[in-house]
């Protein structure tokens, strides 16, 4: 009987994706044992971390996607209430109030967003899918916009953009007409002026700075300039395991979170970054595959959307790192040190599999 | 729109953002290829110069020490209190923080914004410099609380006798954008990093190449905290040399302690070889206040003063040798062969200018009576060297005093020497388009006019009167090896020539003697001494007007020049000596140079 309930706590686990997942976890972790400089509290804490994000995993793997369904609504105003509380009661760290205290714990709110976001569009494209028109596109895009605005403010620019594509990628999926779409991307190019003048001056130097890292080498452009010269160096076969010299060195801020892929890169070389990318196509794959074979609109809008939140949260810190993108301050999915990334990453799989393996659950 | 329409464009349109996702993460496989493959070689060398730092480790200067190692510059551990102007620092944040462990004076950021406008080297920067005992373990408790101010211990020069011989040991300074301009042309920058001082006068100047010596470097490897992680490699750097002069100090503050409040120079030499053994030029200035930048209430205090204290007055100071100059021009006579002795004259206290009715006066007016030219160098006779100069001309005058070392530097190790000048009658065409007139030779022959020395080459010309050595050259600085040629006595002059420089030797050593202009010189004397006395007119005095010196304010007065030597025979010092304003020459600048004798010739007690 027991041995009976252990298979059944697994059984809506997708072996092969957790395989892909538990293998980006390995490399997080020995990566993190390297820029930490083999620090072992910064390690247990991780592998905690890791933990709990799998606990939430199996846990959500096991629950009736109609239960998401049904919460979505609430979960997206608990959210938007999380948000107006950091907004009055949240405390300030590098100059953004981004983490209100709860308990033992510090939580970023705009962490949750980015699941309850895909939640609730869903939740909205599902409810009205016999009758999807303008309306509803327009219900989608203020659903979107509120927490957005909200983050926006926090300031945390990194984070409102990874929210606001993964809501537009629903809107899109669902079929908003390509008419609309161009004439939209043809006003935010006309909006483009009065959008840059509402970003902060630090933001804006950060875009400066990605077009021209030189401009200010000791300034908004330095991480920049010594993350790439981190990978550049690695070369072809990297510098090997805890050998990185630029980030050993502390030549790089923020090994252990935002800029680990440098660690990675100029310890793994290129052959390590062509292997980790075969495991993110392979994941990527999987997922993509399990949402086109999902029955229901709700399922299919959800699981779309977090891989795809997922995967441009990781494109977006990697072109960071490699000078493609200016610093945002993202973490890397599944790689970076961290609590909140690590278990909301841990979280959409968890839901993804949930979503997959309850196929016929919510009927159409 | 239905349902079956539905799942057919999210199908399709997820297969295009999958292909969209694998596009940029395409893109991003192309960049790590062109940072890593690439440009690998490009990141490999900067993430190389990233980590290593090299450091340049400054010499020690070497000291100054007078002939007996008496100490004269000498370097100071002191401890600064140094912040990093690239991290562009509120100062007045700074001087609240310092503010329970030392006071920032106004002073001190000014000197600090100077610094920083003149600096080359973008190292840290002093805000407070030589800090107190107390101050010093107070700010190392606390020094936590200050990452951002650093604690710099280095050498600071010093001068050990302030204000006593401040012009020839000069002074060292910052480095400023000149100096560097200035460097960069000699091809020597390289050997100034990591320092930031350099000598800006006297021998601190002069020697600055031996003195400095030469950096060495330090590479190591540091994070980008800029905390030291190890030292890869050292190269010592190479000390200065020390720098021994032939100065006596004692000699020198006797000298010093003799000027007392006058102003003037004076130089003491050794015939025999030129060696410098006392070098003096009043007013004086205290050097140290120079080392960390002056500040500017004593840069206007100095500069803008009527006395002038930063002239270096042996070197740089011209004045008319006045009667000083006369045994030259006695000397001109003799090889000339005019007014060889016993020719003489009658003197009743004036001169007529030939065919015209111009008189000149002597200084004595009731005349000197019967004089030849060595009574006429014994009393200084005005109206005996008019009728010589007129006799003589100017062409054969200056060949003589070309010579001696008139009009010529005679290259002292010292910077900023003048030429100073002897007049001819091309020279004022040249200059002021004028023709010379008769009546100029005349007062030329006496010293005055347009002639100029400085009193370098005063003290030269006479030592030349014992040893006419063409190479005989002044210096401070004590050669072990090259003053041998010059004590060989290498005269190549004809035996008329030695008789007529023993004719003028004779006459200098009895103007010490009773009846002499300096005969008060001659007595209680263990040594007979050898002296020209000498006054040089400041302003004209009008036609009838009489120079009375008492009723002279001060600055009017006329200069008091004195040459002499002594023992009379076998001279070992020289000594040329200009006091400003001293009035008549043998009462004011003639006691200094019997003091200096005393304790030369005599021993210091």
């Amino acid at each position: 009987m027991n041995k009976l309930s252990f298979d059944n706590f697994f059984k809506n686990i997708d072996r092969i994706l957790i395989a892909l997942i538990v293998s980006l976890l390995l490399i997080g972790l020995i990566t993190l044992a390297s820029a930490s400089q083999q620090n072992t509290l910064l390690l247990g804490t991780q592998i905690i971390n890791i933990l709990v994000g799998m606990i939430l995993l199996i846990f959500l793997s096991n629950i009736d996607p109609k239960r998401f369904l049904f919460y979505a609504p609430y979960l997206y105003i608990a959210s938007l209430a999380l948000l107006v509380l950091v907004a009055y009661f949240g405390f300030e760290s590098h100059g953004a109030k981004r983490w209100i205290n709860i308990l033992f714990f510090n939580l970023q709110p705009s962490e949750i967003v980015k699941i309850t976001i895909p939640l609730t569009l869903a939740w909205l494209y599902h409810r009205f899918q016999n009758n999807i028109n303008y309306k509803i596109h327009t219900m989608a895009f203020v659903i979107l916009a509120i927490p957005c605005v909200m983050i926006l403010k926090q300031p945390d620019l990194g984070t409102t953009i990874l929210i606001g594509s993964a809501g537009s990628v629903i809107i899109f999926l669902a079929g908003l007409s390509l008419k609309f779409m161009i004439v939209s991307s043809f006003s935010f190019l006309i909006a483009l002026p009065y959008l840059w003048s509402t970003l902060h001056l630090y933001q804006q130097n950060r875009i400066l700075s990605l077009i021209d890292p030189g401009r200010d080498p000791l300034g908004t452009g330095y991480h920049s300039i010594q993350s790439m010269i981190a990978i550049g160096s690695g070369g072809f076969l990297g510098k090997g395991w805890s050998y990185g010299g630029q980030t050993q060195l502390d030549f790089l801020p923020e090994t252990s979170t935002d800029f680990i892929f440098s660690v990675y890169g100029e310890e793994f070389g290129f052959l390590g970054i062509v292997g980790i990318f075969v495991i993110y196509f392979l994941i990527l794959y999987r997922c993509v595959d399990m949402a086109q074979k999902m029955q229901n609109t709700f399922s299919r809008l959800t699981a779309a959307s977090l891989v795809f939140t997922l995967f441009i949260a990781s494109f977006v810190n990697i072109a960071m790192v490699g000078g493609l993108l200016p610093i945002v301050g993202a973490p890397l999915p599944f790689i970076s040190y961290g609590g909140t990334s690590m278990v909301v990453s841990l979280t959409m799989i968890g839901i993804i599999m949930s979503l997959h393996s309850h196929k016929s659950l919510i009927a159409n | 729109m239905d349902l079956y329409k539905f799942k057919y464009t999210f199908k399709n349109r997820l297969n295009f953002i999958f292909s969209g996702l694998i596009f940029l993460f395409f893109l991003l496989l192309i960049k790590f290829f062109y940072l890593q493959v690439i440009r690998f070689d490009n990141y490999s060398s900067l993430a190389k110069s990233n980590s290593l730092k090299i450091i340049p480790i400054a010499p020690i200067r070497g000291q100054i020490l007078d002939r007996h190692g008496e100490i004269l510059a000498e370097n100071k551990l002191i401890y600064t209190l140094e912040i990093d102007p690239k991290k562009k620092m509120d100062l007045n944040k700074v001087k609240q923080q310092l503010s329970n462990i030392v006071k920032i004076t106004k002073y001190d950021i000014k000197r600090y914004k100077k610094t920083l406008s003149e600096s080359y080297y973008s190292s840290t920067l002093p805000i407070k410099t030589n800090i107190t005992d107390i101050q010093l373990s107070n700010f190392i408790a606390n020094q936590y609380k200050y990452p951002d101010i650093y604690l710099k211990q280095k050498f600071s020069r010093s001068y050990p006798k302030g204000k006593s011989g401040a012009h020839f040991i000069g002074y060292l300074n910052r480095i400023n954008q000149t100096d560097i301009r200035r460097l960069k042309k000699l091809d020597k920058f390289g050997s100034y990093i990591g320092l930031d001082h350099i000598g800006k006068t006297g021998i601190e100047y002069f020697y600055e190449d031996r003195l400095h010596g030469q950096p060495g470097y330090k590479t190591i490897e540091v994070n980008a905290k800029n905390h030291v992680i190890r030292t890869v490699k050292t190269i010592e750097p190479k000390h200065g040399e020390d720098i021994l002069l032939n100065i006596d100090y004692k000699i020198q503050k006797i000298a010093e302690k003799a000027f007392g409040k006058y102003k003037g120079a004076m130089v003491a030499l050794d015939p025999d070889n030129g060696e410098v053994l006392a070098y003096v030029s009043q007013p004086s200035f205290n050097s140290n206040l120079f080392i960390n930048g002056i500040d500017e209430t004593n840069w206007r205090r100095l500069n803008n003063s009527i006395h002038k204290p930063l002239i270096n007055r042996v070197v740089s100071g011209l004045y008319p040798p006045g009667s000083t100059l006369k045994p030259f021009v006695a000397l001109a006579a003799l090889e000339n062969d005019i007014r060889r002795p016993p020719f003489s004259i009658i003197d009743k206290g004036f001169y007529n200018m030939p065919n015209q009715s111009k008189t000149f006066s002597d200084w004595k007016k009731t005349g000197h009576g019967e004089v030849d030219l060595i009574k006429a160098i014994i009393v200084s006779c005005d109206t005996f060297f008019y009728g010589l100069g007129i006799e003589l001309g100017i062409p054969k005058l200056n060949n003589v005093l070309k010579r001696f070392g008139f009009g010529e530097k005679t290259n002292i190790d010292m910077p900023n020497e003048k030429r100073g000048l002897i007049a001819s009658a091309e020279w004022k065409k040249e200059k002021y388009k004028k023709k010379w007139y008769q009546g100029e030779t005349a007062i030329t022959a006496i010293g005055q006019g347009y002639t100029q020395t400085t009193p370098i080459q005063l003290a030269l010309a006479t030592a030349k009167l014992i040893n006419p050595n063409n190479n005989l050259r002044p210096h401070l600085l004590k050669e072990s090896n090259t003053s041998s040629h010059m004590k060989s006595k290498q005269i190549d002059l004809i035996e008329k020539q030695i008789d007529d420089l023993e004719l003028i030797k004779n006459a200098m050593s009895l103007v010490t003697k009773e009846g002499g202009t300096a005969a008060f010189l001659g007595r209680n004397t263990s040594y007979d001494i050898s002296a020209k006395t000498g006054t040089a007119q400041v302003f004209g005095l009008k036609k009838d007007e009489i120079y009375d010196e008492s009723k002279l304010p001060d600055k009017l007065k006329d200069h008091a020049l004195f040459i002499a030597f002594a023992p009379s025979e076998n001279p070992r010092l020289v000594i040329a000596i200009v006091v400003e304003n001293g009035g008549h020459g043998g009462s004011t600048a003639g006691p200094i140079a019997k003091k200096v004798f005393d304790a030369y010739l005599n021993g210091i007690n």
